[in-house]
Formats: C-alpha cells, structure tokens, sequence
C-alpha cells in the first residue's frame, strides 16, 4: 500500500469518526438541561407584560428552529456547518462566524509565541541536561522543572503579576493594548507584543517544565545506544553525536508532542485568559457553554476535532520523515 | 509582611473570582453587620479624606481621559439593552444616546426633562386613555449638526415596535402599553394609533385604558429619539388619523445594512447620536470601547455638560483590578465589593493613592423560596428555617464587614427604606436565630411525628399527615457552584435545621439550570435557591406577588406565591398617584410588614459597594441610583 492510498484511507476515516463525533457532540449538548431561549434573552423578561415576554419567546424559539424534532435539527446544522454557515450566537446575537474570528486570532498569537518560547528553550535545555546527567547543572534544572509543571498557571500568573506588574512595573497586568493605545501599526505590534510577555511568560513555563524533561528522558535513552558509542568510537566530534545522531533517534516521541501542541495552537486556557484577560477561545467556549449558546461550543468543538484528526495525520507523516524507517503502511 | 499579606489577598481573590467565574452565578457580595443601624447616614457618604484634599476646580472645557475598568465584559454592542445583556455596555449606551423625554433624577425620581422638552401635556381621555403630548425645544441637535425634530422621536417608536425591525432579530421594544401596539406590531397595519406626530417640535403618545391609573404613569411619556435620516435614509414619517406610520423603502433589507452591518452599522458604530458622549471606537481584540465629548450636546435635566474629554471603558479581572488601579491602567473601578477586593482598595486610599466613595446596593442577597412546592408551600415552613439561620453571623462572616441585614423586600438604597428606617426597626420580625421558635412553629403547623406515625420523639426528622399520608420535612436546595454564598450556607443551615427536624437536601448545578429549575422549566423543582436581586427605577411589587401566573411563569413571580394578602398588599401600591408620597410610603410599610411575615426569601444580606478612583477624578458623587455613567458628567480629571 502506497502513501497515497494510506491517506485516502485515513481521510475516509476521518470523515466518518468526524459524523460520529458530531452526531454525539449534538445530541450530549442539546440534552444539556437549562433553556437556550430564556438565556438568550436574558433580563428582557423583566421589562415587558408576560404575553408580550412570552410571544417574544414563542417567536425566538421558532427562529432559533427549537421546535423541530432533534433529528432535523441535526441535520439542518450539520448541512449549515458543512456549506460555512456556523449558525447565530445567542448570546452575542450575531452571526457565529462574525464573533469568532478576534478570539481565534488571540489564541493563536499567544499560543504560538509562547509555543515558540518552550521550544527554543526547552529542547536545547533537555540535551544539555541529559549530557550532563547527574551532575548539578542537571540537578537544578530538575528541580527547577518540577516546580515549573507543578505549579498551577493561576497562582504562577498571579505571582508574575505582582512582581514584574505591581512591584516592578515592566509589564502590563492585563489586556491586549494600553488603554486608549494610538499609534500605527508598528507601534501596535510593539504594545501587543508588551502585553503578551506575561501571559506568554506563564504559559511557557509548564510547558518548559515537562518538555525539557521529556528530552532529557529520550537523550538519555538514545545516548545508551550501540551506534552512540560507535559513533563516539569513530572519532566523531561530541556535538556531532549528540545533535546529529542522537538527538534525531530521539526525536519521534517529541515529534508526538510537538504535533499536540501544533493542535492545541487553538486552544485556548481559561485561566490565563480570565487572569489577563487575553480575550481567547478558552474563555468563549466556557462562557458558550454557561450560557447554552450551542451555535459556539459545536462550532469551536467541532473545529478541535477536526484539528485533532488531521493533526494524528500529520503525526503520521512527521514520522517518516523524521525517521526513514517509518512507513506509512505499517 | 505588607507584601506577603499583599500577594496571600490577591492570590485568595483571584482564586474566589476563577471560582465564581466557572460557575457564572451570583456576582461577589460583602456586607456590614456594623453599619446596619447607621445604613441611612453612610448612603454616598465619599470619603472623608478625598473631600479633604479636593482642591482642584472644575475645568470649563473638556480636557483628560479617564479609563473605567469593568468587571462586566465589554462587547461591541450600542444599540441598547435588547440586543446585549451587558450592565456596563447599557450603560454606554446612556452615555451615547440622549434626549429623553423623561428622566430618573439624581434624587430617585422620574420628572420631565426640561433640557429637551418646551412643554408637556397630559389629557385624560373620556375612554379612559391618557394622551401625553410632548414639545420638544428647539435647538436641540444630532453630533452630526443636524436637527432633532419630533420626528426622531416618532421614528423611533414605530422603528422599534416594527415587525420589520423584528425581521432583523430585534426582540422589539414591546411598547404595549400604547393604543394600537399589537395591530401594528403585528404588521396588521401601517400606522401605529397611540403615536401621533403633530408638527415638526411636537408628537403624542396615547396609554390604553387599561393601563391606567399606574403609579409610575410618567414612565409612559419616556421616548428618546433615533436619527430616521441615518437609520432609514430615503423614509420619512408622517400622520395619519389612525396614527404616524413611517413611508418610503422601509425594509428588513434596509436595516440589515444601516443597523446590522457589522462595520458600519448603528448597532456597533453610532456616528449620529445625541448624548453626552460620542462613540469614538471599539477594540474588538482588546474589548475596550472609547468615548469623545459631545461638544453639541444640550447637557442632561439639569443642564449639565461633560467636562472629561476621552473615556476609554475596558474589561478588567477582579483578580487584579485593585493593582491596575494601583498601576494607573485604569482610572475607576466602580461597584466593587467583596471584603478582599474592599479592603486592597482601601489600603491604596490609606496609601494615597486612591480615592474612595460608598454606597448601598439597591438590592440584597436572598434565600428565595418555591412557595408552591411541598414543604415551603407553608409559611411556617419557611418562618421555621428563618429562625434557623443566624443571619447576622452569616453576613459578617460573608462579607466582612461591608454589608447589612435586612427583613424585608428592600434595599439600604431605596428612598422608601431611609424614609421608614425607624418603622421598619421597630415593626418587623427581624428573626434572630432561635431553634425553640423553629421547632414550635413547626409543631403548630402539623409536623409533630416520627416516620412511623408516633409522636415527635424530638430528634431525626419531622412528618406531617397529609391527606393521609406520612411526609418528612425535606428541604431540598438547589445552588450554583463555586458560589461562596452555597458554601457558608451549607455549614451554617443544617445544623440549626437538623435540630428542629429538617432535612436539607442540597444539589449544585450551573446557572442555566438553576434558572430552569426557578422558571419551572425542567422536571424538577427544589423548595429553595440562594440568589441576588436588585430593585428596577420603576420597583413593582404587584407584579412580583401577583397570583395570576402568567407573572410566575414570565420570572416575575418566582416565589410562585399565591398569597391573597400579599398580593393585596403589593397591588395596593400601583394606583397610588406618583405624587401622593404619603400615601405610597403608607401602602409601602404595609406590604413590607405582610411580607416580613409571610417570608417568600430569607434576606440575607444588601452590599455597601465601593468605587475606587484615582486621585486624579474629582467630584465623583455615584450612588446606587446614580450610577457611574451619570455621576460622569458632574466629575472631571486634573492631569
């Protein structure tokens, strides 16, 4: 079987686990108990007569399509979502698409950034620590680790803020932008940019934690291995075992997590965007949830899932090429 | 030690505020045990020290910026309350948009706007009807130049009460008190018989009969105007003997794009407005709208003009507002309560660094009751858990210290409670915890058995005979999670209520089911709810103890009490005229009394709420009927 026929195969397997998925998420959701409607329209109720509040709900509630049988709601959303309509935000009353799109692109800036700060930092710290085992370099980066993927992000967020926002001001304590910000669009960058160190900054530190330590773990399994010491053997220089036959035996359980994280790229961490108020997808989809605007949480659902089937996709190719044994086949 | 007891109060804040954010419920509350006998003096009592040091004057043309933190978030959303929820965007809204007719006045009370209105008229009709007819003055102009005439006015009650505007996903302004609201809502016909427009400064407004007399009648005359040129460019309004009705290509389409557009739009981009402040822009990545002075605008009842040039209004967390404000990233943070929260704000006015002023809430923390529900259908039942709970130790302990106690359906704010505090102290039930009472109500009220028919031995659970059949006296108790109010009322109630013979059973949900299970939505009820509530301008009783349950099942009856004697008391007040005082403060006390005995909600608590500000605001006066957006335009900034 070629690799073209294998990616047929998996794509087959991922529309179909895709309607699985989304006839489960559907009908778990909708079965939520708590009125949509009544949410949607919220304190409205308190300002008109009951027939007129209740004919205002009669009429939403048909607007929304609440009266047809579940099945046919199914199906009307899932053909909806298929052509690109998400469906209407109940609680921001807009059309899903229109309310998305700025707390998608929070996410991703920050998790990309702060994605980019583990690895740098975290895969070149995880070599030199299993280089140097046991040593006290190790030791204290060991230490450091554990207490780094210990800590909840919440009270590593509050410190951060208290010592480099409060008691020494370099950073913003909260938000994208300064408040009443002008200025052009580099100078936006920049005060973006400012913003973001902090949640960056604590984002990256669990992350650092237990990435570093993982590398660590696999260097140090490579670094047994016969052909290090043949490598080592044949005269070649130590950096070139380590980083160019070492590190890249090691690299396929990395190569796992590093896919994840490329998925969890969009998803978005309610803590620390409640803590700075990041306005993100963690945030929306939690609020979505408390407010049983289902248009939002199947949308944003459902985009996961499909980030999670292609991402074990892309796992899959990242293989073989970080490893030639690999095939697709097996 | 300062910086330790520093990060223990923010990490304890923080970890309360996650916790009351995941589960979306009520809304963090403190409370002043010790205030309570001295709540009517302390009412926007600014402090001491900040009017001490208020050297600065107040400047003649607008200049400086001032940053309002929110906990509320803040959404691109300005049209007004129906299509957003948001306390703090409603109130931009106020701050954008002007002109009304009618206002609610620093002092609590509705009157004429004499600002917009030349004169006004008020025509008791002989079927009953009443016309209100309003002139308006001239000069009056939109931010863009142009003139307000009364046919902004009018455009805006047959805009707003269309079943085109419906088309376009507006809930409608349900003005149904008007004559010929449903045949026109309906789109029965085109013209909207209660609305007249009678010249280009003059219009009409005409309340059905039925409606009257109401004691909030003046409410009625309450229009404000929408710019018809910019919303619907190409219509125009004129009069009908059977009422206005707007003309020309006045379609969904139409307001699709000058209402909905999502860039352009009046619903998130107002250029034409006519209130103090113009809308200046939202960011929509960083939830942060900004405001300009309107430099045209005629100024509010009393005449009076914004003098603070930008305001720029932004989300903050509750975890760290205290140090934003600190770090000067904003400027006020207004209804702020929660003894953490109180005490951090404090300790920065103690330092200098801010600016403080306290008020009661107009509202209080409650146990609320599903009086239709076996056992709290009863109102021994609910006097009996009353007697349970030590109320006093529960606020104090709750809050800390910044909130008070009450008996009864009011708030420290209301005028009626600072007129009637004496009376109220020596005429209501305040219930002070006392199990013995507990237990003789209940024996007085049936529950004097075991579970096996014999009489009350004096422990376990009581049961009554009804209709034959043994009952045990079960409490079932239905609370948000992560709600701190749950939390000290698990520890505090279950002991008192074991020992008189309740069982309370607790369940924790999440909001949306709370609310199903309060709106009898879902398949099950409980006999109680811990909540909050806070009282409307216009606060009526009557509809909220009324016994026709069209009110119980629109929310506003959520005791679902049937209580002929309550429902009395509360109807008794809404066709007292709105100038008879006397006779309202009368019919006040009255329904007070009978609620205090009836019990429908254990009170538990009204909040002294803070606003915390930078020494750099000056004649801040906010109370809890004046609110921020309104004290805004009496204060200014010195930069």
């Amino acid at each position: 079987m070629g690799k073209g026929r294998y990616l047929v195969r998996r794509l087959v397997y991922i529309v179909f686990v895709f309607f699985i998925i989304s006839i489960l998420m559907f009908f778990i959701y909708k079965s939520m108990p708590g009125d949509p409607v009544r949410m949607m329209l919220g304190d409205v109720s308190q300002s008109m007569k009951p027939d007129a509040y209740q004919a205002l709900y009669d009429r939403t509630y048909l607007q929304l399509g609440l009266d047809k049988p579940l099945v046919v709601q199914y199906f009307i959303w899932i053909g909806n979502m298929l052509t690109g309509n998400f469906g209407y935000s109940t609680q921001y009353k807009r059309d899903v698409i229109e309310v998305i799109g700025t707390p998608m692109l929070n996410t991703l800036m920050l998790n990309a950034v702060s994605m980019l700060v583990v690895f740098a930092i975290s895969i070149p710290l995880g070599i030199a620590t299993a280089v140097r085992k046991n040593g006290v370099f190790d030791k204290f980066i060991q230490v450091i680790t554990i207490v780094g993927y210990s800590l909840p992000s919440f009270i590593i967020a509050l410190l951060l803020i208290f010592a480099f926002a409060v008691k020494i001001p370099i950073f913003p304590i909260s938000g994208v932008r300064s408040p009443g910000f002008s200025g052009n669009g580099f100078e936006m960058f920049l005060d973006t940019a400012w913003h973001m160190a902090l949640p960056a900054i604590v984002m990256s530190i669990s992350g650092i934690g237990s990435i570093t330590r993982y590398v660590r773990a696999e260097m140090i399994d490579v670094l047994r291995m016969d052909y290090i010491k043949t490598a080592r053997a044949k005269g070649l220089k130590e950096k070139t075992v380590i980083y160019v036959h070492a590190f890249r035996n090691a690299l396929i359980p990395i190569v796992t997590i590093a896919t994840a994280w490329v998925v969890a790229l969009f998803g978005g961490s309610v803590v620390i965007e409640s803590v700075f108020l990041w306005p993100g997808l963690g945030k929306m989809l939690i609020d979505g949830l408390m407010q049983r605007d289902f248009s939002i949480v199947l949308t944003m659902q459902m985009f996961y899932v499909i980030l999670a089937l292609a991402g074990n996709v892309i796992m899959d190719i990242a293989y073989t090429i970080v490893d030639p044994r690999v095939r697709l086949e097996n | 030690m300062k910086n330790a007891t520093k990060i223990a109060s923010l990490l304890l804040a923080g970890t309360m505020a996650v916790s009351l954010a995941a589960c979306g419920g009520q809304e963090t509350v403190t409370n002043d045990a010790a205030a309570d006998s001295s709540a009517s003096s302390t009412e926007a009592a600014t402090s001491e020290e900040a009017a001490a040091e208020e050297t600065s004057t107040r400047p003649t043309e607008p200049s400086g910026q001032l940053v309002i933190g929110s906990t509320t978030q803040v959404i691109n959303e300005f049209y007004d309350t129906a299509f957003s929820n948001s306390a703090t965007n409603y109130a931009m809204y106020d701050l954008i948009h002007g002109g009304d007719t009618v206002v609610y006045t620093k002092e609590g009370e509705f009157a004429y706007n004499d600002t917009v209105l030349a004169s006004h008229e008020e025509t008791d009709n002989e079927d009953g009807s009443k016309t209100y007819t309003m002139t308006i003055n001239d000069g009056l102009v939109w931010s863009d130049g142009s003139p307000i005439t009364a046919k902004d006015y009018v455009f805006a009650m047959l805009l707003e009460n269309s079943p085109t505007m419906i088309e376009i996903g507006y809930p409608g302004a349900n003005m149904n008190v008007y004559v010929g609201y449903e045949e026109y809502n309906e789109g029965a016909t085109d013209t909207f018989a209660g609305v007249h427009l009678i010249d280009d400064m003059t219009f009409s407004l005409t309340v059905k009969a039925e409606e009257l007399p109401y004691h909030y009648d003046i409410s009625y005359a309450i229009a404000r105007p929408r710019p018809m040129a910019v919303i619907a460019p190409g219509c125009d309004v004129e009069d009908t003997e059977n009422g206005a009705r707007i003309t020309g290509d006045f379609t969904s389409e139409l307001l699709e794009e000058t209402i909905n557009n999502i860039d352009t739009g009046y619903r998130y981009n107002p250029q034409v407005t006519c209130g103090p402040y113009l809308f200046a822009g939202f960011d929509e990545a960083a939830q942060e709208a900004t405001l300009k002075v309107n430099p045209k605008y005629n100024g509010d009842y009393r005449g009076v003009k914004p003098v603070i040039e930008t305001l720029v209004v932004r989300t903050v967390s509750s975890d760290t507002m205290v140090n934003e404000l600190e770090a000067g990233s904003v400027d006020l943070l207004f209804q702020s309560s929660g003894a953490d929260t109180i005490n951090a704000g404090l300790d920065l006015v103690e330092e200098g660094i801010a600016a403080d002023t306290t008020y009661y809430r107009n509202g209080y923390g409650k146990i609320q009751f599903d009086c239709s529900v076996f056992p709290t259908d009863s109102a021994a039942v609910r006097q009996a858990i009353a007697y349970c709970l030590d109320r006093n130790e529960f606020a104090r302990q709750y809050s800390g210290g910044y909130a008070a106690v009450v008996n009864a359906a009011y708030g420290l704010a209301q005028v009626e409670y600072t007129e009637n505090a004496d009376w109220l102290a020596e005429n209501l039930n305040s219930y002070e915890v006392n199990v013995d009472t507990a237990k003789e109500l209940l024996e007085a009220d049936g529950w004097n058995l075991n579970a096996d028919g014999t009489p009350y031995s004096g422990t376990g659970t009581r049961y009554k005979d009804v209709d034959g059949t043994l009952q045990p006296l079960v409490i079932t108790w239905c609370n948000s999670e992560g709600n701190p109010v749950s939390d000290l009322l698990a520890t505090m109630l279950p002991t008192n209520m074991a020992e008189a013979g309740m069982e309370l059973k607790a369940t924790t949900t999440d909001f949306a089911t709370l609310q199903d299970c309060i709106n009898h939505a879902g398949e099950t009820t409980y006999n109680m709810y811990n909540l909050a509530t806070g009282f409307a301008t216009a606060n009526s009783p009557w509809y909220y103890y009324s016994t026709d349950e069209m009110w119980m099942r629109a929310g506003y009856n959520s005791n679902w009490i049937v209580d002929q004697e309550l429902a009395d008391a509360s109807g008794a007040m809404k066709n007292i005229p709105y100038e008879d005082t006397e006779a309202w403060m009368e019919a006040w006390r009255n329904y007070i009394k009978v609620w205090n005995e009836k019990m429908p909600d254990i009170p538990l608590y009204s909040d002294e709420y803070f606003d915390f500000y930078s020494t750099k605001l000056h004649g801040w006066e906010a109370t809890a009927i004046w609110g921020w957006e309104r004290a805004l335009l009496d204060a200014w900034v010195s930069e």
